[in-house]
């Protein structure tokens, strides 16, 4: 067997009988009053039209010697996407973006390069594509994450970075232990995942493999290699982000920007 | 600066919440936690904005009015910001005995102790950087009433051996007209009067 046996017709055929469930979801959302059907119906469109759009997409960039130019382009948008999308969680903070797109790039560049450079990645739109959208979108929501909680934590203890300050203490050390504790809070999800790997869930890369036909040991594999990607990305992204962010929360003269 | 010389910065207990902040927000001026608007501050002939702000922050420490301990045991509060500028352990044990604090309590958690013993072990983590000047934001804010004057004794027996300039921030007068050797009434953000201690003592302090 090689890949899921339908032909894009028959698939179109059990789309539609899968989509008995959404008849289900919204039966339920309507008897517990829940009143988010028109925004489930909205995001099933958007959703479904967006996924549709990037598939018929990516049937031409396949063909094309010049699949390399979309890439490009992609990669482009896709950090400033992501960048701007992870500023919105730290939307009191002045001019986020300029924190959460670079944290993203930088982590996401160091994962999407070892992947090339090892081989990991094999350099077709095929690979190329799927694997760099993984990248950014974890850098993404672990600079959303670490943002957040550092922020908030930085206020929590305001009083306690004054007084390291008051010390004479560098803005470095006086938020440290906030910055770590955002980094850890970042990472803690994508650590317990990795414990129950293949206990509780098997994961959507894997998963794929084996339903596209490729033998599980080269699946679970390969699933490895995701996951070294999305812990050492989502590492390298929150370490960038505490960086950038303490240059701003702190003036030069090491004290708490008024903001804070 | 003159040398060991209590300066109170004092204000009327009817504008007090005021008052304590615009004093509150001069000590912070001082230590340079924020910028003044206008105006200029001079530490040893030097402007402020001359000196490193970590230099100055160690020449002129100050010592917020909650006195917020770090995780950990009283000594290493003490040794935090020492082995931050390279000092040793021997400085933090000297600092605590200094400011009156029991050598049992050394290892015990900082953020467990009393209000009192929590004031000494933040005045023994300001003296031990050995400082050339102190401020003092309400030392004694949030002490038992019964051991205020205790704190003010450890207080003025540290600054007097280590002939340090303190200003000290109190809505006290009492407080005031006691440790203070010059006193400044202040009153909506405004320096009233500034003076010798026996100035004010015939007069009161507004």
């Amino acid at each position: 067997m090689s890949g899921i046996p339908y032909t894009p017709e028959q698939a179109l055929i059990s789309m539609a009988l899968a989509g008995i469930l959404i008849i289900i979801a919204i039966a339920l959302m309507r008897m517990k009053r829940l009143d988010m059907e028109k925004e489930y119906i909205y995001a099933l469109i958007k959703g479904g039209s967006q996924i549709f759009i990037f598939a018929v997409i990516l049937t031409y960039v396949f063909s094309s010697p010049f699949w390399y130019v979309f890439v490009w382009f992609l990669l482009i948008a896709m950090v400033l996407i992501a960048g701007r999308t992870s500023a919105k969680r730290a939307s009191d903070m002045p001019d986020a973006g300029k924190i959460t797109t670079p944290a993203i790039l930088v982590g996401s560049t160091a994962v999407i390069s070892v992947l090339a450079v090892s081989g990991a990645m094999p350099m077709a739109p095929q690979f190329v594509i799927p694997l760099s959208g993984m990248v950014f979108g974890n850098s993404m929501r672990i600079c959303s994450l670490t943002a957040e909680r550092f922020l908030r934590e930085v206020r929590l203890g305001k009083d306690r970075i004054e007084t390291a300050l008051a010390l004479g203490m560098p803005s470095e050390v006086a938020m440290e232990e906030f910055g770590r504790q955002a980094v850890k809070a970042s990472l803690v999800p994508t650590i317990d995942s990795l414990k129950t790997l293949g206990i509780i869930f098997i994961p959507g890369a894997m998963t794929g493999l084996i339903m596209a036909g490729t033998d599980p040991i080269v699946a679970a594999e390969y699933q490895m290699i995701i996951y070294f990607m999305i812990t050492g990305g989502g590492m390298i992204t929150a370490v960038a982000t505490i960086y950038l962010m303490r240059k701003r929360i702190f003036t030069d003269a090491e004290q708490l920007q008024e903001w804070v | 600066m003159p040398k060991y010389i209590v300066i109170c910065l004092c204000c009327p207990s009817r504008s007090k919440l005021r008052g304590i902040l615009i004093k509150s927000t001069l000590l912070r001026c001082i230590n340079r936690l924020i910028e003044v608007d206008s105006g200029e501050i001079w530490v040893d002939d030097i402007s402020i904005k001359d000196y490193e702000p970590i230099e100055l922050r160690k020449k002129v420490v100050l010592m917020p009015q909650n006195s917020v301990m770090f995780p950990g045991t009283v000594l290493k509060n003490v040794l935090f910001p020492l082995k931050v500028h390279g000092l040793d352990e021997k400085r933090a044990r000297k600092a605590l005995k200094d400011a009156g604090v029991p050598e049992e309590l050394f290892e015990r958690d900082a953020e467990k102790l009393s209000g009192g013993e929590k004031k000494r072990v933040a005045l023994a983590r300001a003296i031990a950087l050995r400082p050339g000047a102190l401020l003092l934001d309400e030392p004694t804010a949030g002490v038992d009433p019964g051991k205020v004057e205790q704190i003010e004794g450890a207080i003025l027996k540290m600054v007097s051996k280590r002939n340090l300039t303190v200003i000290w921030v109190t809505h006290d007068t009492q407080q005031a007209l006691r440790v203070g050797e010059r006193i400044a009434s202040m009153k909506d953000g405004k320096v009233m009067k500034v003076g010798k201690r026996d100035d004010f003592a015939w007069e009161g302090v507004y």
